[in-house]
C-alpha cells in the first residue's frame, strides 16, 4: 500500500488514522446527536462496502465508521455528498459549498446534545433545534470547538466537559392563587435540585438566587400553579474539558441568558479563537485558549456586540478547580525557556 | 343568601387551667346548649380552626382542653382571661347520656380521650341519683400527661375509678395499658350498662375487642373519633370515612357502625 | 331554539354578555403545559369566542369558577370576621356535559351534605349559567357514557363550532333577547354516544364484601406507581375537599385572612392531626379512599348516582399514566370474583 499519506490533510477531513496501516475511520457529523433514522442505511452502506463492517457510536455523537481504505476514501466523499448537503446545508442551513472532497474541515466538532423535549420530559428545551442553529454558526470552521447541550441542568449531555456547555433552564412562574400549599415543590426542589422552595403562611416562597430552573416544580405541580415561562432560557458553562494533562468540569460563565444570546457568544467564538492563536488553527481545548487570554479578556471578547437580555446574570471570575495529572501546569519559565539544572 | 355557617363568633374567657405542661382547659362563657360529646371549631390564632370537644359544661360556661403541640404554636396560648375566643359550634352527634340513665356506665378513656367523656362524668358525679354504678377506668401515657387531676380525684368518691399510667410507677396509680386493668370491671355481674371507650386509634380498637370477649354486646359499645377536620359541616371531606362524615354522624358512633369504618 | 351566527356577530353578543356575565371558557396558554412546549389548557374569562378551545379536552375543569382554588373566607381582626364578598356579575361558563353533571355533585356535596349551606359555594353557584359544548367524538380517555353523564339538559346556551360560524341553541328565555337579530335555524346539541373506554361499575352489596374489597391486594401494585402528587384530584370535576387555614397579616395585631384550598384525599396530610396522629399511610390507601368515594361512597350515601362523571381527565393528568377507569374495572373484576368465592363458599357448606 501507498505509505505517503497526508494525515492532517485527510484529518481535516473528518478521517481519523487507524492503527491499521492505511485504514482510517470515518466521522459523520449528526449535530445535536438526531438525523432521521433512513440515514442508518447509509452508513450501513458504507461500513459494508468500504469499511470494516463495523460502525462506532462516537463519544461525540458522530457516525463513526472504521476501516476504510485509504483508497477508497474518494469513493466514500462522493457517496457522503448528499448526507453533507441534506444535513449540514438543507437541515442546519450551514454556509457552505459542498463538495466531492467530503467534510471541509474538523475544528468545530459534532455539537453534542442529549434528546431534548422531543422526547425527555424533564427537558426545557428542543435541544435538537439548538445544535442545528450552532451548527450553522460554527461550522465549517478551523477553529477547534466543542459544544454540547443539555436539556435541563441535569446535564446528561455533559456539557460540563465541553468547552461550551449550553443548559436549557425553565423560568418557572408561580400563581399564587392556583397553589394549594401542598409542598409537593418543596419536595421536588429538595430531592433532585437545590431546595429554593419554602413555605410561607400557606403558600410557596423562592429563593430565586439559588434556583437551577430545572422545571421541577412545574413538573410535579398538580394544579398548574407553577409553570414555565414559554421564554427559553440558558446557562452557559465554558472551559470544561478532558485530557491528558489538566481534565477539568466547566465553570458558569453565564446564566438565564436567551437563545439569542448563546448564539451570538458562540459567534464571537471564532474572532477570539484567532486572535489567542495568533490566527494559527491548531488543536487546542476551548479552556487553555480562555486561560492564555485570561477571563477577562475572553469575556471582553466573547461578549463583544452580544445585547445581553435584561435577566442575564454574568461570571465576574472564574475559580477553575483543574485535575493536575501534570503538576506546575500553570506555572511557566520567565524567558520561555527551563533553565537547567 | 343563606347563613354562613363558616362563621366564628367571639367568646370572653373566663378562666384558664393549665392540665399538664403542653394541655390548657379554657373556660369560656356560652349559653349554648351543648350536648355531652359534642364539639366546637376553635379559631386558634396563627393556626386556623380546630375541632375540640366540650370537656365539661356548665351554666353560662363552655370547657375546651387544647394540646399546645407542633412547631407553629398557637397565639392562642398568649389569651388571658377575659380576652376572647372565636368558635363556632356545637357540631356532631353527643352520647346518648338519656340511654345512660338509671343503669350501670364504663368509662374507659386513653389520654386526651379523657376530655371527650368528662363532660359526661361530671354529668353524672353531679346527678348520682340518675345512675347505678360507674366504671372509670383511665389511662394517661406517664405522670406529666394526667389531665384533670382534680376531677380524677374527685370521682374517686363516688365512682368505682382505676387510674393506670403506661409506664410510670406513681402512687394512686396503676401501672399497664388499660387493657391490662379491663378485666377488674364486673361486665359479668352488669346488666342494663353502657360502656364508653374514647382514646388513640388503636386504644380504642383492642379496648373494643377485649370488652366483646368479655361478652360486652357491640350496640351496649360507644366510641368517640378523632378526625382532622377544616368545616366541620360536611364539606372539606377531611373526616370522612367510607360513606360516613365522623363531623355529621359522629364524632360519637355506636360500636356496630364504629366498627364498620374502617381507615 | 337555533341560531346561526357568524363569529364576528358572536363576538358582539359576548361583547354585550360581558356587561352582565364574566365569559370563562377553556383556553390556552401556550407553552405552559406540565412539559416544555406543550400549551395548558384551563378555564379564563374570555375577549372573543376564538379564544375557546373547543376541538381538545381541557387539563382542568371549570370547578375553580365556583369553588376557588383559593378562596378568602374571612377577614378577621381581633375584633371580628368579616365575610369575604363577591360582585354583583353573573358567570357563563363554557363547558361540557360530564362537566355540568359534575358540578349537580359538586352541589350535592355544598349544599346538601350535612343540614347546612355553604354559602360561600351558593353566592358563586347561583350565578353561573352554562354553554353547553359539544364533545364531537370525545377523547381516548373519556368514558362519560359508562356513568352516564354524557348528556345534560342543564344549560343556558349549547354551541356548535363550525369553521366558518356558530350554531347556537338558546333554551334559557333570558338570553332570547341577545340572538332577536340572528337567522333562526334547527339546531340541538347532539351528545357523545359511545366512548372507546367503556367502565364496568363495581356491585358492592354488604359491608362484608367492601371489608374484603379494603383488603384487595391490588391496592398495593398503586404504592409503588402512585406518587401522590393529587394531579387527579386538582383535575377532578367532582373533588370538593378543601383545608381551612389563616393567614396572619400581623402577628401581633392579630389582623388576617381565614381562606380555603382545595386538598387532595391523595395527599400524604390529608388526615394528619396536630398530634401527629394519621390515617391512610400508603399511596395504595389514599387510591383506594379515592377510588371507593367516586364509585360507591357518594351513591351509598346520597343514592341517585356515582361522584364520578367520567371526565377522564384524572387519567390524562395522571404523570405515572395510572388509568383510573382501569381501577375501576381491576375492582369490578375483583368484586365479582370475591362474590363467586363467597357464593362457592355458602354452596360448599
Amino acid at each position: 500500500m501507498n505509505h505517503d499519506l497526508d494525515i492532517k490533510k485527510l484529518r481535516n477531513h473528518c478521517y481519523r488514522q487507524s492503527k491499521v496501516p492505511g485504514e482510517f475511520m470515518l466521522q459523520m457529523r449528526a449535530p445535536g446527536g438526531v438525523i432521521e433514522a433512513r440515514y442508518l442505511s447509509l452508513v450501513q452502506h458504507i461500513a459494508d462496502t468500504w469499511g470494516n463492517g463495523l460502525f462506532h457510536l462516537g463519544m461525540r455523537q458522530t457516525l463513526s465508521i472504521p476501516g476504510i481504505k485509504y483508497e477508497d476514501i474518494p469513493a466514500v466523499n462522493r457517496y457522503i455528498k448528499q448526507y453533507i448537503q441534506e444535513i449540514e446545508v438543507d437541515l442546519c442551513g450551514v454556509d457552505m459549498e459542498v463538495t466531492e472532497e467530503g467534510y471541509p474541515a474538523i475544528g468545530a466538532r459534532n455539537i453534542m446534545a442529549c434528546i431534548g423535549n422531543i422526547h425527555c420530559i424533564k427537558a426545557n428545551i428542543n435541544t435538537t433545534a439548538l445544535a442545528r442553529k450552532l451548527e450553522r454558526v460554527i461550522y465549517p470552521s478551523p477553529y477547534h470547538i466543542k459544544i454540547s447541550v443539555a436539556g435541563c441542568p441535569n446535564d446528561c449531555a455533559k456539557g460540563h466537559f465541553n468547552d461550551f456547555g449550553i443548559i436549557g433552564l425553565a423560568k418557572t412562574e408561580y400563581d399564587y392563587d392556583r397553589c394549594i400549599g401542598c409542598k409537593k415543590c418543596i419536595e421536588a426542589c429538595a430531592k433532585h435540585a437545590t431546595g429554593v422552595l419554602s413555605m410561607e403562611n400557606g403558600k410557596i416562597v423562592k429563593d430565586t438566587c439559588c434556583c437551577v430552573g430545572c422545571g421541577e416544580c412545574a413538573l410535579v405541580c398538580p394544579t398548574g400553579a407553577w409553570t414555565r415561562n414559554p421564554t427559553k432560557f440558558y446557562r452557559v458553562l465554558i472551559g470544561g474539558r478532558t485530557g491528558k494533562q489538566t481534565p477539568r468540569m466547566g465553570k458558569l460563565f453565564l446564566n438565564w441568558v436567551t437563545e439569542e444570546v448563546v448564539l451570538r457568544v458562540i459567534k464571537n467564538w471564532e474572532d477570539f479563537s484567532a486572535e489567542v492563536l495568533e490566527h494559527k488553527p491548531v488543536y487546542l481545548h476551548g479552556g487553555h485558549l480562555i486561560d492564555r487570554a485570561g477571563y477577562n479578556r475572553f469575556k471582553e471578547m466573547i461578549l463583544k456586540g452580544v445585547q445581553l437580555n435584561p435577566e442575564a446574570m454574568v461570571a465576574q471570575r472564574i475559580l477553575w478547580t483543574e485535575t493536575e495529572y501534570r503538576s506546575n501546569f500553570n506555572v511557566r519559565p520567565v524567558n520561555g525557556v527551563r533553565a537547567e539544572g | 343568601m343563606s347563613t354562613n355557617i363558616l362563621l366564628p363568633r367571639p367568646h370572653r374567657i373566663l378562666a384558664i387551667n393549665q392540665e399538664t405542661e403542653h394541655e390548657y382547659t379554657f373556660r369560656v362563657e356560652s349559653g349554648a346548649a351543648a350536648k355531652h360529646g359534642q364539639f366546637y371549631q376553635l379559631s386558634l390564632p396563627k393556626i386556623g380552626e380546630a375541632p375540640i370537644s366540650v370537656s365539661a359544661m356548665g351554666d353560662g360556661w363552655l370547657e375546651f382542653t387544647i394540646r399546645k403541640v407542633g412547631k407553629l404554636t398557637s397565639e392562642v396560648f398568649r389569651l388571658r382571661p377575659g380576652d376572647r375566643l372565636f368558635m363556632r359550634g356545637p357540631y356532631g352527634k353527643p352520647f346518648p347520656i338519656d340511654d345512660f340513665k338509671h343503669g350501670d356506665l364504663v368509662v374507659i378513656a386513653g389520654g386526651t380521650g379523657v376530655a371527650p367523656v368528662r363532660s359526661t362524668l361530671r354529668y353524672f358525679y353531679e346527678h348520682p341519683e340518675e345512675i347505678k354504678e360507674v366504671y372509670f377506668l383511665a389511662g394517661f401515657r406517664d405522670e406529666g400527661s394526667i389531665l384533670f387531676r382534680a376531677d380524677l380525684e374527685r370521682f374517686k368518691a363516688r365512682f368505682h375509678t382505676i387510674y393506670t399510667l403506661d409506664r410510670d410507677r406513681v402512687d394512686g396509680f396503676e401501672t399497664g395499658l388499660v387493657t391490662r386493668h379491663l378485666g377488674r370491671i364486673p361486665f359479668s355481674t352488669l346488666t342494663r350498662y353502657h360502656v364508653i371507650i374514647v382514646g388513640p386509634p388503636v386504644m380504642m380498637h383492642h379496648t373494643a375487642l377485649k370488652c366483646l370477649e368479655y361478652g360486652v354486646p357491640e350496640e351496649k359499645i360507644w366510641v368517640s373519633f378523632e378526625r382532622r377536620m377544616s368545616c366541620a359541616v360536611g364539606k372539606c371531606g377531611h373526616c370522612k370515612i367510607n360513606e360516613t362524615y365522623v363531623c355529621l354522624e359522629g364524632p360519637v358512633f355506636n360500636y356496630t357502625k364504629a366498627k364498620e369504618l374502617w381507615d | 331554539m337555533g341560531y346561526s351566527l357568524s363569529y364576528g356577530r358572536m363576538n358582539e353578543i359576548l361583547k354585550e354578555l360581558q356587561q352582565n356575565y364574566r365569559v370563562y371558557a377553556p383556553r390556552r396558554w401556550a407553552g405552559r403545559g406540565r412539559y416544555s412546549d406543550t400549551d395548558l389548557i384551563r378555564y379564563g374569562e374570555i375577549a372573543a369566542v376564538e379564544e375557546v378551545v373547543h376541538d381538545e379536552k381541557s387539563d382542568f375543569s371549570p370547578k375553580e369558577i365556583i369553588f376557588p382554588i383559593t378562596q378568602p373566607l374571612f377577614y378577621f381582626t381581633e375584633d371580628e370576621y368579616r365575610e369575604s364578598r363577591v360582585d354583583d356579575q353573573g358567570l357563563l361558563i363554557f363547558a361540557r356535559p360530564c362537566d355540568i353533571n359534575g358540578i349537580r355533585r359538586l352541589d350535592t356535596m355544598f349544599l346538601k351534605n350535612g343540614d347546612s349551606e355553604d354559602s360561600y359555594y351558593r353566592r358563586l353557584r347561583d350565578k353561573a349559567r352554562f354553554v353547553l359544548m359539544e364533545c364531537g367524538t370525545g377523547w381516548d380517555t373519556c368514558f362519560c357514557v359508562s356513568m352516564g353523564s354524557n348528556r345534560t339538559s342543564d344549560y343556558s346556551l349549547a354551541v356548535r363550532f363550525l369553521p366558518d360560524h356558530l350554531l347556537v341553541e338558546v333554551r334559557d328565555e333570558a338570553f332570547k333577547r341577545y340572538f332577536s337579530q340572528e337567522r333562526e335555524v334547527e339546531f340541538t346539541p347532539e351528545f357523545v354516544t359511545s366512548n372507546p373506554r367503556t367502565v364496568r361499575l363495581p356491585e358492592i352489596d354488604s359491608s362484608g364484601l367492601l371489608r374484603k374489597v379494603y383488603d384487595l391486594e391490588m391496592w398495593k401494585e398503586y404504592n409503588s406507581r402512585c406518587q401522590s402528587c393529587g394531579a387527579c384530584t386538582a383535575a377532578c370535576i367532582t373533588c370538593s375537599c378543601f383545608t381551612t387555614s389563616d393567614l396572619i397579616y400581623n402577628e401581633n395585631a392579630r389582623v388576617g385572612e381565614r381562606r380555603r384550598v382545595w386538598a387532595s384525599c391523595l395527599h400524604e396530610d390529608f388526615t394528619a392531626m396536630a398530634g401527629g396522629l394519621g390515617f391512610r399511610a400508603t399511596p395504595g390507601e389514599r387510591l383506594r379512599f379515592r377510588t371507593l368515594h367516586k364509585v360507591y361512597d357518594y351513591k351509598a350515601r346520597f343514592k341517585e348516582e356515582q361522584m364520578c362523571v367520567g371526565c377522564g381527565r384524572c387519567d390524562d393528568r395522571c404523570p405515572e399514566f395510572i388509568s383510573f377507569a382501569t381501577i375501576i374495572n381491576r375492582l369490578s373484576d375483583e368484586v365479582e370474583r370475591l362474590k363467586k368465592e363467597a357464593s362457592q363458599e355458602v354452596a360448599g357448606q
